[in-house]
């Protein structure tokens, strides 16, 4: 039989993130930042993975999640992978690069909302400087959840890593205006949010632009549902946006990034201990399974970065991406 | 059980209430008429009062700022009285004028709604008298019968018959009991010279009736709009086919909701039906009334109304159930309502007088579309051509002369100005153009008279200039600019386009970014109807020949405007045409014409109803088209580099 190769007309536009000591670059985004690297992904000419189409310009790549402060809800089995630099991002973000091998580090700062330690902005800002210091590789920052908290701290913190060329988020169409500016005056990146609709993915990416927001600094997320939560639904519009984007539409052709360490541990699965589910396998291996599952699906769908949590779910997707990707 | 007595300010009008009545039934009770578009539900925000004396118990609103709420402001519909109240009406929450109450004052009010009568007429006059043959629902025969003998002495009714087949082929007559009684002695007393009044009976002829003498010279007709909002009558000279005088009147039906729906469900409520009914006919009896005293007829001389209305609409207005119009399978009781007596449908005229009503497709598109697609004609030609009718329910019609595809879109009430913040109808005093000179915002108002309010076409044509003008960005939230003064309220933004000191009612005329969405929203219905119905028939954008554009969104409508924020499809300007009122047109077209009539029969035989709401397609196209002007700028070539 012969083997039909779909010939796309477009391919999805590349974004660099971090930015190096060194002037001018073929990465281009290089000058005035302190990374030792910058990562560059998305780039995709075909669906990923079919052999002929998609020549995988830029495999995939896994963040690992650090907060600013030691996460109340994660079960024991989680918090024992880190020990005690839970409770100090730096030595968390250290032993993630290091240890872990992870290619980017995304920073929640969780501290800032109201019902944690409501802390301020100038205190996000100076947690964010101080990863920065102690990492080389690009940074991902996240706020807390809290919209009015959020908006200023991003302010700080995109100030404090002016030229850095974070990845900042998370921009919805009902709040974008503050990061989006915030991003465009620090020289940073912006993860773009729309709930499972298309429609709004693209309408936000416009509003974005539209402030004249560079298109190729922008990265979609379109909500990350864990396996067995609603993951089909994620994959779906993934997987629409990535076809819309190889057809020409430009306003769609970003790479994506999927939340999935977040996702998963929120699952009774990945969270209730050996002593009440007895009949589930161990709960050591339980959530990082569920996380390499969730995080391999949304390779599949199109997914350009990972965001995990567990470091046996990171090794274990790297594994695969490797592997896939034929590096 | 306890009753309160609530007066309403500044009329001072008194009305005793049993406890538990909101304030919005007591309003309606006192003959006071306050705006509401939900049927007192308490979404609408529109029927706010303000408390001056009384205890009360009241829901809060979010419709309510908190500025209003300090000073008194409630919803009527959701305030019940726990004493005697005094209610004061602000003047934007009035369908009416404070001295002007009677029916006809409200009709001149209303007179600036359309294109005034003689230009409508003179338009559409051109147009009808050149595709339809005259062939009015009735016409007056006036006949001298040979007197009988001993050779020639067949029946008094068979001589009338014989003398009228001696100018017409009809074979099958029909006469009433009534008049056949009358028949021997008319006869004789008028010395075998009468008139007789033949009325078209659904293919059948009738002899409705019979007058001494000649009175053929006298024969009149009334062609009837009944729409949602307004309600508009034409006086029309059957033989010589003039108009003679055109009036209108907002639909009273609205102090029960804004909408058809909630008509339908407050007919269902106790003597809902008979409510509604009694407050169309009492509207029309007083509007045909002023129309004949106006031209010194008597009633007697109208022998013939042909009326259009959407399929709820005619329903009231014959007090038929409406219920079943809003439930699954959603079944109209009549589509095409055979010929009766307009006495029996409680309308004052010639109590022989005929009523005929358009016929309609379905419980969502009515004899109003039908009439709509008859006056603008799109059944003459070969062209593919598009019908929009931007109404409360928004109904796109594509064809040509071989079939019609119609969608109905619930485009919601806000290009007759309902759900905006300042929205008023097309009266005088609604803002209707808007612009920016030097730097500044400008509006334009109906009959430059000091701003009441923005209308359906104001508002269209404000939200292109804010857009072009980048006031607000592409999903319509309002961005902070130098020419247009922004306030903010409990959170929500909102453009000033005439400050309180300049307005006619006191208040900021706005728009806010509420407004904003609705009108997204609409027009987003709106648009994705076109799309949806072209794609099901499997037809381009660019194959449409004509697009023509009806309703009584004002006296014009900027194409451009319209275009720049998405509601039509980008297509050269040259292609598009507004026509006004096409249901009252095409009314006029059918009470003067049989032919014209047999047409808008052959129309709704044609025509097919998609039902968008089983289209997989129309929420993704929805979704996309919520935005200035669409999700897909390379819909919109001739915006993009604006």
């Amino acid at each position: 039989m012969e083997k039909v190769i779909e010939k796309w007309q477009d391919k999805i536009g590349e974004v660099v993130l971090g930015a190096t000591k060194a002037p001018s670059t073929s990465l281009g985004a290089g000058n005035g930042g302190t990374r030792s690297r910058t990562i560059k992904i998305g780039g995709e000419t075909g669906i990923y993975f079919i052999k002929g189409e998609d020549a995988c310009p830029n495999p995939p790549v896994v963040a690992m999640e650090v907060w600013d402060m030691e996460p109340q809800a994660w079960p024991e089995t989680l918090k024992a992978e880190f020990g005690a630099a839970l409770n100090n991002p730096v030595e968390w973000a250290k032993m993630c690069v290091e240890k872990f091998s992870a290619d980017l580090i995304c920073l929640r700062l969780a501290s800032l909302h109201p019902d944690a330690k409501n802390a301020s902005g100038q205190d996000a800002g100076k947690t964010l400087e101080n990863v920065l210091k102690a990492v080389s590789v690009p940074l991902i920052v996240l706020g807390s959840g809290s919209t009015e908290k959020d908006n200023e701290a991003m302010v700080h913190c995109a100030e404090a890593a002016r030229g850095e060329n974070c990845l900042f988020g998370i921009a919805t169409q009902d709040n974008y205006k503050t990061l989006t500016a915030a991003c465009l005056s620090g020289g940073h990146s912006i993860i773009s949010e729309a709930p499972i609709d298309i429609n709004i993915a693209k309408q936000l990416n416009i509003l974005i632009c539209d402030m004249q927001f560079p298109a190729d600094k922008i990265v979609i997320h379109h909500a990350t549902g864990a396996l067995g939560y609603g993951l089909e639904y994620t994959y779906s519009i993934m997987e629409r946006t990535r076809l819309a984007g190889l057809s020409g539409d430009k306003m769609l052709a970003m790479p994506l990034i999927n939340l999935v360490g977040g996702e998963v541990w929120r699952t009774k699965e990945a969270k209730t201990g050996d002593e009440v589910a007895k009949d589930w396998g161990a709960a050591k291996d339980r959530g990082a399974l569920l996380e390499t599952a969730t995080a391999l699906a949304y390779i599949n769908a199109g997914a350009d970065i990972l965001v995990m949590y567990h470091p046996r779910a990171v090794g274990e997707t790297r594994k695969v991406i490797s592997d896939l990707c034929g590096r | 059980m306890k009753g309160f007595n609530i007066k309403f300010l500044p009329e001072k009008k008194s009305v005793s209430v049993e406890s538990g009545t909101d304030l919005l039934t007591a309003s309606i009770k006192s003959g006071i008429h306050i705006y509401n578009s939900c049927g007192g539900e308490g979404v609408c925000g529109r029927c706010k009062v303000i408390v001056k004396k009384g205890k009360y118990v009241t829901e809060h609103s979010g419709r309510i700022s908190e500025k209003e709420r300090k000073i008194g402001y409630v919803l009527a519909c959701r305030t019940t009285p726990e004493s005697d109240m005094e209610i004061l009406v602000p003047e934007e929450s009035r369908l009416g004028d404070i001295e002007v109450l009677t029916q006809e004052a409200k009709a001149k009010r209303l007179a600036g709604l359309y294109t005034p009568a003689e230009a409508i007429e003179e338009e559409h006059y051109k147009t009808e008298t050149k595709v339809f043959k005259h062939g009015p629902l009735s016409t007056k025969l006036f006949l001298k019968l040979s007197p009988p003998s001993i050779d020639d002495n067949c029946g008094d009714v068979e001589r009338l018959f014989r003398e009228i087949r001696k100018d017409k082929n009809i074979p099958v007559m029909q006469m009433g009991l009534a008049n056949i009684k009358r028949l021997p002695r008319l006869l004789r007393e008028s010395n075998w010279k009468v008139t007789t009044t033949l009325g078209n009976r659904n293919g059948t002829t009738e002899v409705v009736l019979i007058e001494p003498g000649d009175t053929s010279d006298k024969n009149f007709g009334i062609a009837l709009d009944i729409g949602t909002t307004t309600i508009v009558a034409y006086l029309v000279d059957l033989k010589s086919q003039k108009v003679l005088g055109a009036k209108a009147s907002y639909n009273p039906q609205v102090d029960f909701g804004e909408d058809v729906i909630s008509r339908i469900i407050y007919a269902q409520e106790g003597a809902g039906l008979e409510k509604l009914h009694h407050a169309v006919i009492d509207t029309v009896n007083t509007l045909i009334d002023s129309l004949a005293k106006e031209q010194k007829l008597t009633l007697d001389d109208i022998t013939a109304i042909m009326c259009a209305g959407n399929t709820t609409m005619t329903h009231l207005l014959l007090k038929i159930e409406p219920t079943y119009i809003r439930k699954d399978p959603y079944i109209p009781a009549v589509n095409s309502m055979p010929v009766i007596r307009a006495a029996e449908a409680g309308i004052k005229v010639n109590p022989r007088g005929l009523l005929s009503c358009l016929p309609s497709i379905g419980s969502y598109v009515g004899g109003d579309i039908v009439s709509g697609v008859l006056a603008s004609g799109i059944d003459n030609t070969k062209d593919l051509s598009l019908f929009i009718d931007l109404g409360t329910n928004g109904e796109v019609v594509l064809g040509n002369k071989e079939y019609f595809i119609a969608c109905s879109t619930s485009a919601g009430p806000c290009f007759e100005g309902g759900g905006l913040a300042s929205g008023i109808r097309a009266m005088k005093g609604a803002i209707q153009s808007v612009s920016v000179k030097k730097d500044k915002l400008a509006v334009e108002t109906i009959g430059k008279a000091p701003a009441k309010g923005i209308c359906g076409s104001g508002a269209i044509d404000g939200l292109s200039v804010f857009l072009q003008n980048k006031i607000i960005d592409r999903s319509g939230r309002i961005k902070d600019n130098r020419i247009s003064k922004v306030k903010e309220e409990d959170g929500v933004k909102r453009i000033v386009l005439v400050e309180e000191k300049n307005s006619a009612t006191g208040k900021d005329i706005i728009i806010d970014e509420n407004d904003i969405k609705n009108i997204i929203h609409s027009k987003g219905a709106i648009y994705t109807g076109i799309e949806v119905l072209l794609k099901e028939s499997g037809y381009k954008k660019s194959d449409l020949k004509h697009v023509f554009i009806a309703g009584g969104l004002g006296t014009a409508l900027n194409i451009r405007s319209s275009i720049n924020i998405g509601l039509l499809p980008d297509l050269p300007e040259k292609k598009f045409e507004f026509l006004g009122n096409t249901s009252i047109a095409g009314a006029k077209a059918s009470l003067l014409s049989s032919e014209a009539m047999d047409k808008a029969y052959s129309i709704a035989n044609k025509m097919t109803y998609l039902d968008l709401s089983t289209s997989s397609s129309f929420m993704n196209n929805y979704s996309a088209a919520l935005f200035l002007p669409h999700t897909d700028i390379e819909l919109f070539p001739s915006v993009k580099g604006l």
